[in-house]
């Protein structure tokens, strides 16, 4: 009631003074809309593995530990944690004094139902992978917790910063059943209005945590698929946010002065899997000759117009563990020396699969002609997305599998080590179990990993992911490209506003606009 | 007349169990995985075949079809595989958006034309008609994508006169509905001159004009009324197709339309919704058929329905 009423008061107490900056207030209610590339799936936060819906899902929910824009973890709903030395039990200090918009109070028997949920095979949810090492959850008493897990798992609070093991409102889930996904709002800083077709409408949470934020009233999530319509919609000021924005429209917002340009590093490794298992890729010598023939500046500057990194190890720097190592380079001369002493002195053909999106496409031609210097002929298949992933996933015996190379990369979706190696290049991850696609495998890559897993101690696992990143980088099981940038445009007058390494996203809860 | 229209939608519902009988076919022999689309690359092995399970896609393909002819016995088209939302409600919330645009678009591209396609057709070979081709092949070869995306420069980010995009009141129509309607207004107005020249040559077009009867009845009564038909049965066409979606359009406006839909569960393997869509647009074509050969009755009474 006073958010309506507060306006026009405003309004009118300007008209009466005739102040022009009580006429800005009133026009400029803060309604932020956020335009993006692709639909928003769902908003059951355990039930999501896409960016886009996981970013909606964090505006209206909180984990009991969360990411800040810079990926790092930070406590949420959980004010402190103990583990044993082990890392197989844990024990979780809830705060005080937190509910839901609905007036639900948050404690510990919310926090046992939502992991209970999330675990519980039979419901199904695409984010039982957070919960599967949870053995079971008791309430200790209204603001502690207490998780037994199964096995030893280190990153089980950066596991429960993961977007898909944020706290879900139980009346919420009774209430819609299988709808709930469509209802799902938590104890973040906004809650849910409507969902419609192609715009997820929100509003600010009054009952949020934190008094006095957040200061944003509106907040409109709205699918514009096309790259140009999106810009459009920025420089007509209907949008305050876009993502993405390709890189060869950059210069577009850069000539206008209400406008800013979002550029950080992602933390998406771009890279190319071999058929690590199956000739000629079996050869280290092959692999390495691969690596040296490109020219990684050159694929930085013409698929990515300069909106890239240099790749320095088989993980995204920003992840705790990070070892910088010796680039790859670029050595033709090398290369060939290498391919004649692997046998293959005339090269050799094979193929190269991609999707039909411009970067995939354009990223494998860009490799035809630089493979053709070393003698090396490759041809380029486009497979649809849905295509790829069965040919992927159907026939996943290393010997049998049908792709030769596959122009990919990998972002870790909860921050840590262990998801920015594992998924692909752990010896047990083979599909369609993981996605070590290249089928690649080292027993000292392997024990290091899971070491990682099995500490909380924050030395050893360092010293673990350290043995990861060189060993791989070493192996070669990939060619190695670079390192991806996130690139938005926002308006100046928004505050608060980025996209989180992972891709996300973010908006602080202390944001403005103006 | 009461009863033929009975007999006809009668006579729809083989039609569309042959499509429903095709379609199915068609989306399950399309190489992809749903169930691992929707677990996604983080998922587990026994998490794909969790789903797979839950969303029966284990089952023979005649049991899947036998469980969806059931559904649709009971007017239910089920939920969506991406989303869990029911397969009505999406397509019941793009709808509305897709007839509205493909009305407007219609209304004024067919008005125009059959308006120039007859003022070439009265004044063929003079400046006018030239100037008509002129314009027809502008519309037509005239890509939509640029149109749109023109349009939108000029009138949003530079004169901040209309919204780039979405779906809401009349200011959000006037881009999108000249985008789409001047590719159809083009054709019509070439398709109304063809057949409005080819039957100004008949026979009794030259007997009416030479026993008298003045000019304005030869075009209005004697040529338009005949050369109307096909251009009935072509606006009829055009408007099945536009309420198909426009995936161009719908993308440069951000139009939440059936179109975007359909290229969106297609290439997320959404069965339910596919299928749902196609139907739809089966159901669509046959009750414009229909309407059609209402219309050419209304037209010319001669080929009124026994």
């Amino acid at each position: 009631m006073t958010r309506r009423v507060m306006p026009r008061l405003l309004l009118a107490a300007a008209l009466g003074a005739g102040l022009q900056t009580g006429w800005t207030v009133a026009a400029h209610a803060s309604d932020l809309t956020v335009a993006v590339s692709d639909n928003v799936i769902g908003l059951d936060p355990q039930d999501l593995n896409d960016n886009l819906s996981q970013a909606v899902a964090r505006l209206t929910h909180e984990g009991l530990f969360r990411l800040d824009r810079n990926m790092k973890l930070v406590p949420g709903l959980a004010e402190t944690f103990e583990a044993n030395a082990t890392a197989t039990e844990f024990v979780f200090h809830l705060r005080h004094g937190v509910s839901f918009p609905d007036g639900t109070p948050f404690d510990a028997s919310v926090v046992k139902f939502s992991f209970d949920r999330g675990g519980n095979p039979a419901n199904n949810l695409k984010r039982q992978s957070l919960f599967v090492m949870i053995d079971h959850t008791d309430v200790v008493d209204p603001y502690t917790v207490k998780v037994t897990l199964k096995y030893p798992f280190g990153a089980f609070p950066a596991d429960l910063a993961h977007p898909g093991a944020m706290i879900v409102n139980p009346k919420l889930v009774a209430q819609w059943g299988k709808d709930f996904t469509r209802h799902a709002t938590g104890t973040g800083p906004y809650e849910l209005v409507s969902w419609e077709a192609d715009a997820v409408k929100l509003k600010k949470n009054t009952h949020f945590r934190i008094a006095g934020l957040p200061k944003i009233d509106t907040l409109t999530y709205r699918s514009v698929a096309e790259n140009g319509a999106r810009l459009a919609m920025l420089q007509a000021g209907e949008a305050q946010f876009i993502f993405p924005v390709p890189p060869e429209m950059i210069k577009l917002t850069e000539k206008n002065p209400k406008l800013a340009l979002f550029d950080k590093p992602s933390l998406l490794s771009l890279f190319v899997d071999l058929n690590n298992a199956k000739k000629p890729f079996n050869d280290i010598r092959v692999r390495t000759a691969l690596n040296l023939a490109v020219d990684k500046a050159a694929y930085r500057k013409v698929i990515w117009s300069g909106y890239a990194d240099e790749q320095y190890s088989p993980m995204a720097p920003g992840i705790d563990g990070y070892v910088k190592l010796a680039p790859w380079g670029h050595d033709v001369a090398k290369a060939k020396a290498l391919l004649a002493e692997a046998g293959y002195p005339n090269g050799f053909e094979a193929t190269i699969t991609c999707t039909p999106a411009t970067i995939s496409k354009r990223t494998a031609e860009f490799l035809q002609q630089q493979m053709a210097a070393i003698g090396v002929k490759l041809n380029v298949e486009v497979l649809e997305a849905g295509v790829l992933t069965a040919k992927l996933y159907t026939n996943p015996a290393p010997e049998t599998a049908t792709i030769q190379m596959l122009v990919t990369g990998w972002s870790t979706s909860t921050g840590d080590a262990d998801w920015g190696v594992r998924p692909f290049l752990w010896g047990k991850g083979f599909p369609p179990v993981l996605n070590n696609f290249s089928y690649y495998k080292n027993p000292v890559v392997d024990e290091a990993i899971e070491a990682g897993l099995s500490t909380v101690d924050a030395a050893k696992r360092a010293a673990a992911y350290k043995i990861v990143q060189e060993q791989a980088w070493k192996d070669a099981p990939l060619i190695f490209l670079g390192q991806s940038h996130n690139l938005a445009a926002y308006s100046v007058n928004l505050k608060g506003a980025s996209i989180r390494g992972d891709g996300q996203f973010n908006l602080d809860d202390d944001a403005t606009l103006n | 007349m009461f009863e033929y229209l009975l007999r006809r939608l009668a006579g729809t519902i083989p039609v569309l169990l042959a499509v429903s009988l095709f379609v199915f076919a068609f989306v399950h022999l399309l190489p992809g995985d749903p169930a691992r689309m929707v677990a996604g690359q983080d998922a587990s092995f026994e998490q794909v075949e969790n789903v797979r399970r839950e969303l029966a896609l284990d089952q023979p393909l005649w049991v899947q079809y036998g469980r969806y002819l059931n559904q649709m016995a009971h007017f239910q088209l089920g939920r969506s595989i991406k989303t869990h939302e029911p397969v009505a409600v999406m397509i019941g919330q793009r709808f509305m958006p897709t007839l509205w645009l493909t009305v407007v678009s219609m209304v004024w591209a067919v008005i125009l034309g059959v308006g120039l396609g007859v003022l070439s057709g009265v004044r063929r070979g003079r400046w006018e008609d030239r100037a008509a081709a002129v314009g027809a092949i502008l519309g037509i070869s005239f890509p939509s994508f640029w149109l749109g995306l023109l349009l939108i420069d000029l009138f949003s980010v530079r004169l901040g006169w209309l919204p780039t995009g979405g779906y809401g009141d009349w200011t959000h129509f006037v881009m999108p509905a000249f985008t789409l309607g001047s590719a159809v207004a083009a054709v019509m107005a070439r398709f109304t001159r063809s057949a409005y020249v080819e039957v100004a040559a008949e026979d009794y077009v030259r007997t009416a004009r030479s026993k008298g009867v003045p000019e304005r009845g030869v075009v209005w009564t004697h040529t338009l009324r005949n050369a109307l038909i096909p251009v009935i049965t072509l606006t009829g066409l055009q408007f099945g197709f536009l309420l198909g979606g426009a995936i161009v359009v719908e993308t440069v406006f951000s139009w939440p339309g059936l179109g975007r839909l359909l290229i969106d569960s297609v290439s997320f393997r959404d069965y339910p919704v596919i299928q749902a869509e196609i139907l739809l647009f089966a159901l669509e074509f046959v009750l414009i058929n229909l309407i059609v050969d209402l219309l050419y009755g209304l037209v010319n009474p001669e080929i009124r329905l026994k």
